[in-house]
Formats: C-alpha cells, sequence, structure tokens
C-alpha cells in the first residue's frame, strides 16, 4: 500500500496539525527529534521518501495513546505500521533487539519446521489434541528459554492457565504445530510472513474442531481479533481474552478465590488495554483479590504508559526512560507489587527494574490468580 | 540456550558446535572442521531442507 492509500485508510488526511498526538507521545517527551505529527505533516507533504528512509519509523511504540486522543480519530500506529511495509521494499529495517533473534525463530516457523514445545503442558495439567476450547500458548515457550536470565519464569504463566482450565472442568488443546501469531512481523513490515504464520494457524486451529480459541498474550488476541479478520475475513471460531474467561467463571462461581493480597497496582497492556479495549476484565479479577488493597496508577486505562519498546525492535535508552518513569509512577501508588497481563511489559519493565534499586516486584495476572484460587 | 531454542524449534542441537581454536592450532582447526562436517553428513538432510 503507498503513502497515499494509506493515509486514505487510517485518516491521516484529516490531520488538523494540531499536535495532540506528539503532545501525547511517550517516545516524544524523551526524545523531542520523533514527533508524531511531523510524520503525518511529511507524509501529507509529499516527503513519502525522506520519511520511508528513517528508521525512526521503528522507535514509535505504536502505543495508541495518540490514537486515542486525536481529535480526527487518524489510526497513526496503523498508519506506522503501513509505512513500514513500504519500508522494508526500500530496504529499510529496524534495529533488532537480542540480534534479530526472535526474528530468526519468527522466519523458521515458516519454513515447515516440527516444533517441540508442548512439554510443559502435560507437566501442568490435562490437554487435548482435539476439542471445543484450544488454548493459544504464542510465544511463551521460547521466551522461557530466552529470558530467563533476567528471572521471568514466562511458561508459569502458560502452566497456570491450564490449571486453572482444568478447574474449571475444561480440557484446552495445545499444540505442537501452532506457530507465532505473527503480530511482531506485521509491525516489524514484513506482511508476506505475517500471512504465512497466520494462515497455518488458521488451518491448526479449524483442523481441532475448537469452536473457541482462548488466548492470555494481548498481541495475539488483538491480531487474531483485528489482523487476522481483516486478512482472512470470517475466522469460523470464537476468540476469547482469559481475563474475560475468568471473569466469567468467576461470576457463574466455577472457580473461586481467596480476597487477601496487596497493595498492589495494575499496568494496562496497550494491545489488551487502548487495542483491544479489555480494560474491566483485569480489574474485576483485581478487585477480587485484593478489594481497597488494588491501587491505580497514576496513568491507567487509556491514559496507561507503555511498557517502552515493542516488536522486539528499536529498544534504546528511550525506552529505559520511559521504563523507569513507569516502575517510579508504580512504586508512587505505595504499592509492593506491579501486576502486569503480557509477558513482554513483564520482560521489558523486568529489564529496567533490574538496574533500580527499588523496593517493588512485578508479578503476571495469572500466577497472582493461580496462588488465590481456592478448592472449595 | 541456543541449543534449547533448536529443541523447541525440533532441530536436532548436534547440529550446533561452538568451538574456540587459536589462530596458532591450524592443526586442530582443521581436526574441528573435518569431524563436525562428518557429524553433519552422518545426520543427513535437516528438517529444514535445502536453505533458500
Amino acid at each position: 500500500m503507498n503513502i497515499e492509500d494509506a493515509a486514505q485508510t487510517t485518516q491521516a488526511y484529516y490531520c488538523l496539525d494540531c499536535g495532540v498526538c506528539t503532545g501525547s507521545c511517550p517516545v516524544s517527551r524523551v526524545m523531542p527529534s520523533f514527533s508524531p505529527r511531523i510524520i503525518v505533516e511529511k507524509a501529507l507533504l509529499g516527503l513519502g521518501d525522506e520519511l520511508l528512509r528513517d528508521r525512526d519509523l521503528w522507535s514509535c511504540l505504536t502505543c495508541s495513546r495518540c490514537f486515542e486522543r486525536c481529535p480526527s480519530s487518524i489510526d497513526f500506529p496503523e498508519f506506522m505500521r503501513l509505512l513500514r511495509a513500504e519500508a522494508m521494499k526500500l530496504g529499510t529495517q529496524p534495529a533488532y533487539s537480542h540480534h534479530g533473534m526472535l526474528q530468526t525463530i519468527m522466519e523458521l516457523q515458516t519454513q515447515g519446521i516440527t516444533q517441540k514445545k508442548t512439554d510443559w503442558a502435560r507437566e501442568a495439567g490435562k490437554v487435548a489434541e482435539k476439542g471445543d476450547t484450544f488454548f493459544f500458548v504464542g510465544c511463551m515457550p521460547y521466551f522461557q528459554v530466552i529470558f530467563r536470565y533476567l528471572g521471568v519464569d514466562s511458561i508459569s504463566v502458560s502452566k497456570n492457565i491450564i490449571k486453572i482450565l482444568n478447574g474449571a472442568g475444561i480440557e484446552p488443546v495445545v499444540s505442537d504445530d501452532e506457530h507465532c501469531c505473527g503480530h511482531d512481523m506485521l509491525w516489524n513490515g514484513q506482511v508476506e510472513t505475517f500471512e504465512k504464520l497466520a494462515s497455518h494457524n488458521l488451518e491448526v486451529i479449524r483442523a481441532s474442531g475448537a469452536k473457541r480459541v482462548v488466548f492470555n498474550c494481548p498481541e495475539g488476541f488483538y491480531t487474531f481479533k483485528r489482523h487476522y479478520t481483516e486478512h482472512f475475513g470470517d475466522l469460523g471460531f470464537e476468540i476469547i481474552h482469559f481475563y474475560d474467561l475468568v471473569a466469567q467463571m468467576l461470576e457463574e462461581g466455577s472457580i473461586r478465590v481467596e480476597n487477601g493480597v496487596g497493595p498492589i497496582t495494575y499496568h494496562d497492556p496497550c494491545r489488551l488495554g487502548r487495542m483491544a479495549k479489555i480494560y474491566d476484565g483485569p480489574r474485576e479479577i483485581l478487585t477480587k483479590l485484593a478489594g481497597d488493597n488494588f491501587v491505580e496508577m497514576e496513568r491507567n486505562r487509556e491514559n496507561a504508559l507503555c511498557c517502552g519498546t515493542s516488536g522486539w525492535a528499536n529498544c534504546s535508552t528511550v525506552s529505559k526512560q520511559i521504563q523507569v518513569e513507569r516502575l517510579k509512577e508504580a512504586e508512587a501508588t505505595g504499592a509492593k507489587t506491579l501486576i502486569t497481563a503480557c509477558q513482554k511489559c513483564q520482560i521489558h519493565l523486568t529489564c529496567a527494574l533490574s538496574n533500580l534499586e527499588m523496593d517493588l516486584e512485578l508479578k503476571d495476572l495469572t500466577s497472582l490468580l493461580a496462588e488465590a484460587i481456592t478448592d472449595s | 540456550m541456543t541449543r534449547e531454542l533448536l529443541d523447541l524449534m525440533g532441530i536436532d542441537n548436534n547440529r550446533l558446535a561452538l568451538e574456540w581454536v587459536s589462530s596458532a592450532e591450524g592443526g586442530r582447526f582443521a581436526e574441528v572442521v573435518t569431524s563436525f562436517t562428518q557429524k553433519i553428513k552422518d545426520l543427513g538432510k535437516n528438517p529444514l531442507g535445502v536453505a533458500a
């Protein structure tokens, strides 16, 4: 899609030049040379070539805070995504984090490998090969290996989900054939790889006979919800985020929890919050678990600050400053634990916290929930 | 770590070797490369087939 079409699709033509986007942008705050307003302006003035050769296209976190506040409802994250795909064609690339290891894994998945990544699931509980509910695990087995050095235990989150689902009488399908959802490839500008990963996943899920797919990863959920349907039409199955399912199960009484954690605060992931508009599910769980001990940070829900980097690209001192700012905000609430709902947020904030002396613990919401579930 | 990642991807991690050879050790270099080449030949084609 050329820049003109991208501007059309995302309504960038309606730009009023008001600058609310740049004023809201967490990147612009610490790196004033980056400005969403100027990016839109350049595109509209026909300076596309200059734009498409700029590696700062990947400095945008695509966190959607600008889109949330834009008076003309310009979908700036989507605009960036479309520009990146164009820039990639010209050979402009992001600075890949972790030596591009994660992108390599995603590329390899499109080359016909047979993965062995579900042993943990059988250890955790009962899983099935075919059934009504498919649990889309995502990158957790890989994160477990890659980010172990930070002390992040990603697979325990997936294990806890199996335990919680089993406790509610559900035996989910997990599959070795499941590929990466393609989120990062899509946001990196590699649409073709995304489509390969996505069409494979759709085949695998359809072959399992599943009627609904449960996601814990906000990126996976949002990618299926928006981009799979945009690229492939009707999915033929229902998708649900784990926290919404848990909120339902709590209401029905199929799981019970003890109240008694805290004080805690909660970090909204951008894909789950601003993009998928899931703000209340996690909060219902947090309130059940902590009651009045659950406190909000100054910037929450649609105003939440991003975890500082996305798509495993362009992680920089800017990312670090944003992360430190967020951690200080959490500390200022008086909470001792910052709850995250996305393993990437967990990884990024843990990385920043490891260089700080701060009396704050990071914990995943699923793990917190698993500890609070009672048998009766 | 790379070995563990290869395992997850279903690629035999015997296909990976990491050796330190000093520039003064020509003989050892030849030995390491020859034996690793032989090992890969014995293992046959990898699941990815011919690299693009």
